[in-house]
C-alpha cells in the first residue's frame, strides 16, 4: 500500500470505518466512514473536540475494538475475522499503547512493567533485561529501574509507559491523550522524547490529543469532528 | 511453564495489594478448616471414647450365643460350653481374650424392695481381661472366682434397695425346672458405671450361678475381643465357621443403637465440613469478585498489552489457588497444632454427669486421621478454587476497550 505523492509505506490502513454504539433512536454513530493510512514514520496527531471519535478510531486501530462497517488493516494484516487471542498477538507484535492515565501494573517494578510485554512475548530472560533497561535508558529514567510505580512521579510513570510501549519494537505507537495528566514542563519534555524516538528510530506515532504543545511538534495533523476526518495536513 | 512463571508472581503480589482482605480471607479458610479437622478429631476421639467405654464394659467386640437366646434369654436356650473346634478358633491370635458368661433375668430383693435385673456368672480370671466392671468397683471386693457366690451390685441399686456392702440380698431366678429358684447373696462389690447399667446387672461366680439354677456347666454367651476392629468381620466369620449352629454377632448388630451413633459420628463431621464449605464459598466469592472488580481497567489494561483472555483467567485462578491454599496450609498447621497442644487428653471428668448419658470416657484422646488430613483441606481448596473460577471468568470475558474506560 503506497501513500499518494511518496514512496512511504502504510502501517495502517482504515478503509470505511463506521462504529455505531446501541441500536434504533439511542445508536450513536461514533465513527461514520472513515478512511485513513498511517505511514510508516508518521509523527501524527489525531485531534478534535471530545465525542469526535479520537479514541474510538485509535481503539479500532489498536486491534481494542471491532468497527461496525469497514476493514483495519495494520501492517498489511486484515483485523477482521480474527479471533481475540490472534488480536491479542497482533497488539503484543505491533502496536504499542501509551494511555493517559499512566496505566502501569502497580504490584511491578519500572523494569518488570518495561519487560512485561517481552516475557508475554517469550523474549529469553538475558535479552528482556537489557532491552527493558536500554529502554527505560532511552526515556531518562536509568537508575530507577527497581522503582514501584507509587515511588515514582507522573511524569516518569508516562515515560515508563513510552517505554514499555517501545520495548517490544512495535510497527506503530498509538497514544491517546499522553500528556493529558502532565504539567507543562513534564509534557514538554515527553513530546521531546517522543518527537526524537521517531526522529533518530523512526518510529510511528499516532497521538489522540488537545494538547497544542503536541500538536507543534505533529508533522501530520489530523482533524475530526463528529465521527469523521474534516482535514489531514502534512507540515 | 513460561505463563506460569510470569503470571505465579504477579499473582502472588496482587494478593498482598489489600492486605487486610487478603488476611480476612486467609481467616475465613484457614479457621474453616481448623474447625473441620478439630471437629473431626474431637468426634472421632468421642466416638472412639463412647464406643471403647460401652465395648469394654459388658458388650465386648463380639458376643456368642443360642440360636434364640437374644430374641428371649431364658434358662431354655443356654449353651454348652465352647467344643474343641470353637475353641480353638476363640484361642487363635486374631482373638485377644473372650470370656464365658450366665446371664439371666432375675429379680433382686432386700428388705425394703424388689426389683427386676440381669444376674451375670463370671469366671473373674477371664472377665477382668474383657470388662471394665472390675476396675470400676467403689467398695469392696471383686469376685474371687468362679465358686464365689457374693453378688456385685452397682451403686444405684444399692441405693434403691437400700442395701450396702456385707448386707444380704436375694436373687430369685427361674431354673431349669420350671421353678423359681431364690438363694441369697453376701454383698461383697459394689461398682460404679452409668445409672442404668447399674440398676441392671448384678454380678456372681458362674459356677454359683450354675448351682442355684440347675443347669450343669452351661453358659448364656461367650464374649470376646480382637485387637483391632478392622479384623472383627473377618474374625466373626472364622467363629461363625467353627461354630455354625451358634448365633454370633459382632457389636454393631447387638447394640443397634451404638452401631448408628458410630456411624451419625462421622456424618456429623461432614455436615459441619458442608456448612463451613458454603460460608468459605461465600467468602471466597465474595473476596475475588470484589478483587476483580476493583482491578477491571488493569485487566482491560494487560488485554491492550497482550495478555489473552485465557492468561486472565489463569491469573485470577492463580490468585485464588495460593490464596486459598495459604489459608488451608494455616488451617492444617492450626489443626495439627491443637491435636499436639492437648495431645494430653481433654479431661471431662468435670462434665461426668452429662457424659454419663453419652457413655463417653472422661479423657479424649484427639487425633486427626491420616485420610481426613488430606480430604478436608483438598476438598476445601478444590471448592474455593472451583468457586473462584466465576469471578475469573468474568475477569477473562471483560472487553479491553470496556474495562479501560472503567475508572481507575
Amino acid at each position: 500500500m503506497q501513500h499518494k505523492g511518496n514512496e512511504m509505506t502504510a502501517i495502517v490502513s482504515c478503509k470505511g470505518i463506521t462504529k455505531v454504539f446501541g441500536k434504533g433512536e439511542l445508536a450513536v454513530h461514533a465513527l461514520r466512514g472513515i478512511d485513513l493510512d498511517i505511514m510508516e514514520g508518521d509523527f501524527a496527531t489525531l485531534a478534535g473536540p471530545s465525542g469526535s471519535g479520537k479514541t474510538t478510531l485509535l481503539n479500532m486501530i489498536g486491534a481494542l475494538d471491532h468497527p461496525t462497517e469497514g476493514e483495519v488493516t495494520v501492517d498489511g494484516q486484515s483485523l477482521s475475522g480474527l479471533s481475540k487471542s490472534a488480536l491479542s498477538d497482533l497488539r503484543l507484535q505491533k502496536v504499542g499503547f501509551i494511555f493517559q492515565a499512566y496505566n502501569l501494573v502497580p504490584v511491578l517494578s519500572a523494569r518488570e512493567n518495561v519487560e512485561f510485554v517481552l516475557r508475554l512475548a517469550k523474549v529469553s530472560v538475558a535479552e528482556r533485561r537489557s532491552r527493558a533497561d536500554a529502554a527505560l535508558a532511552e526515556v531518562g529514567l536509568q537508575g530507577m529501574e527497581t522503582r514501584r510505580p507509587s515511588a515514582l512521579s507522573g511524569g516518569q510513570q508516562q515515560r515508563v509507559a513510552i517505554a514499555r510501549a517501545l520495548v517490544g519494537r512495535p510497527r506503530i505507537v498509538l497514544a491517546d491523550e499522553p500528556t493529558a495528566n502532565l504539567d507543562s514542563k513534564t509534557t514538554g519534555e515527553l513530546v521531546d522524547l517522543m518527537y526524537r524516538l521517531n526522529q533518530d528510530s523512526g518510529i510511528t506515532f499516532l497521538m489522540g490529543t488537545h494538547d497544542p504543545r503536541v500538536m507543534a511538534h505533529s508533522k501530520r495533523h489530523i482533524e475530526m469532528e463528529d465521527g469523521q476526518i474534516i482535514s489531514d495536513t502534512r507540515s | 511453564m513460561e505463563n506460569f512463571r510470569l503470571l505465579a508472581p504477579l499473582a502472588w503480589r496482587n494478593l498482598w495489594r489489600n492486605p487486610r482482605r487478603t488476611v480476612i480471607t486467609l481467616f475465613v479458610v484457614s479457621v474453616g478448616l481448623w474447625s473441620v479437622l478439630a471437629m473431626a478429631s474431637f468426634i472421632t476421639a468421642w466416638a472412639q471414647s463412647s464406643r471403647d467405654a460401652t465395648l469394654r464394659l459388658l458388650l465386648a467386640q463380639g458376643q456368642i450365643h443360642a440360636e434364640g437366646y437374644l430374641d428371649n434369654p431364658n434358662i431354655d436356650r443356654l449353651m454348652d460350653r465352647p467344643d474343641a473346634t470353637l475353641l480353638a478358633a476363640l484361642n487363635a491370635p486374631e482373638v485377644s481374650n473372650w470370656a464365658a458368661r450366665l446371664e439371666l433375668p432375675a429379680v433382686v430383693q432386700s428388705e425394703y424392695k424388689t426389683l427386676p435385673v440381669s444376674v451375670v456368672g463370671v469366671v473373674p480370671e477371664a472377665e477382668i481381661r474383657i470388662s471394665s466392671v472390675p476396675e470400676k468397683l467403689v467398695e469392696g471386693r471383686y469376685l474371687s472366682g468362679p465358686e464365689d457366690d457374693g453378688a456385685v451390685i452397682g451403686l444405684n441399686l444399692a441405693k434403691r434397695l437400700k442395701t450396702a456392702l456385707g448386707r444380704r440380698v436375694i436373687l430369685m431366678i427361674t431354673g431349669e425346672d420350671g421353678w423359681l429358684e431364690e438363694r441369697s447373696f453376701d454383698v461383697v462389690g459394689i461398682y460404679d458405671a452409668d445409672t442404668a447399667f447399674e440398676d441392671t446387672y448384678v454380678f456372681t461366680g458362674q459356677t454359683a450361678m450354675q448351682n442355684m439354677v440347675g443347669v450343669g456347666d452351661k453358659i448364656a454367651q461367650i464374649a470376646f475381643e480382637v485387637p483391632q476392629d478392622d479384623a472383627l468381620s473377618g474374625v466373626v466369620d472364622s467363629l461363625r465357621a467353627a461354630a455354625p449352629t451358634l448365633d454370633i454377632r459382632q457389636w454393631r448388630d447387638l447394640s443397634l443403637m451404638l452401631g448408628a451413633m458410630d456411624a451419625s459420628m462421622d456424618a456429623s463431621v461432614y455436615v459441619w465440613m458442608s456448612v463451613m464449605m458454603v460460608m468459605i464459598s461465600i467468602g471466597v466469592i465474595n473476596t475475588q469478585l470484589m478483587a476483580v472488580f476493583e482491578r477491571i481497567h488493569e485487566f482491560g489494561l494487560l488485554r491492550a498489552l497482550g495478555l489473552k483472555p485465557g492468561h486472565v483467567l489463569a491469573l485470577v485462578t492463580l490468585e485464588s489457588v495460593l490464596l486459598i491454599g495459604l489459608g488451608v496450609l494455616i488451617g492444617m498447621a492450626m489443626g495439627a497444632a491443637t491435636v499436639w497442644g492437648l495431645r494430653d487428653g481433654i479431661d471431662l471428668s468435670a462434665f461426668s454427669q452429662a457424659l454419663e448419658a453419652f457413655k463417653s470416657g472422661e479423657v479424649l484422646y484427639l487425633e486427626i486421621k491420616p485420610i481426613d488430613y488430606v480430604i478436608f483441606p483438598l476438598a476445601i481448596w478444590l471448592l474455593g478454587v472451583l468457586v473462584a473460577l466465576w469471578p475469573a471468568w468474568r475477569a477473562a470475558k471483560i472487553s479491553p476497550v470496556e474495562a479501560m474506560r472503567h475508572a481507575t
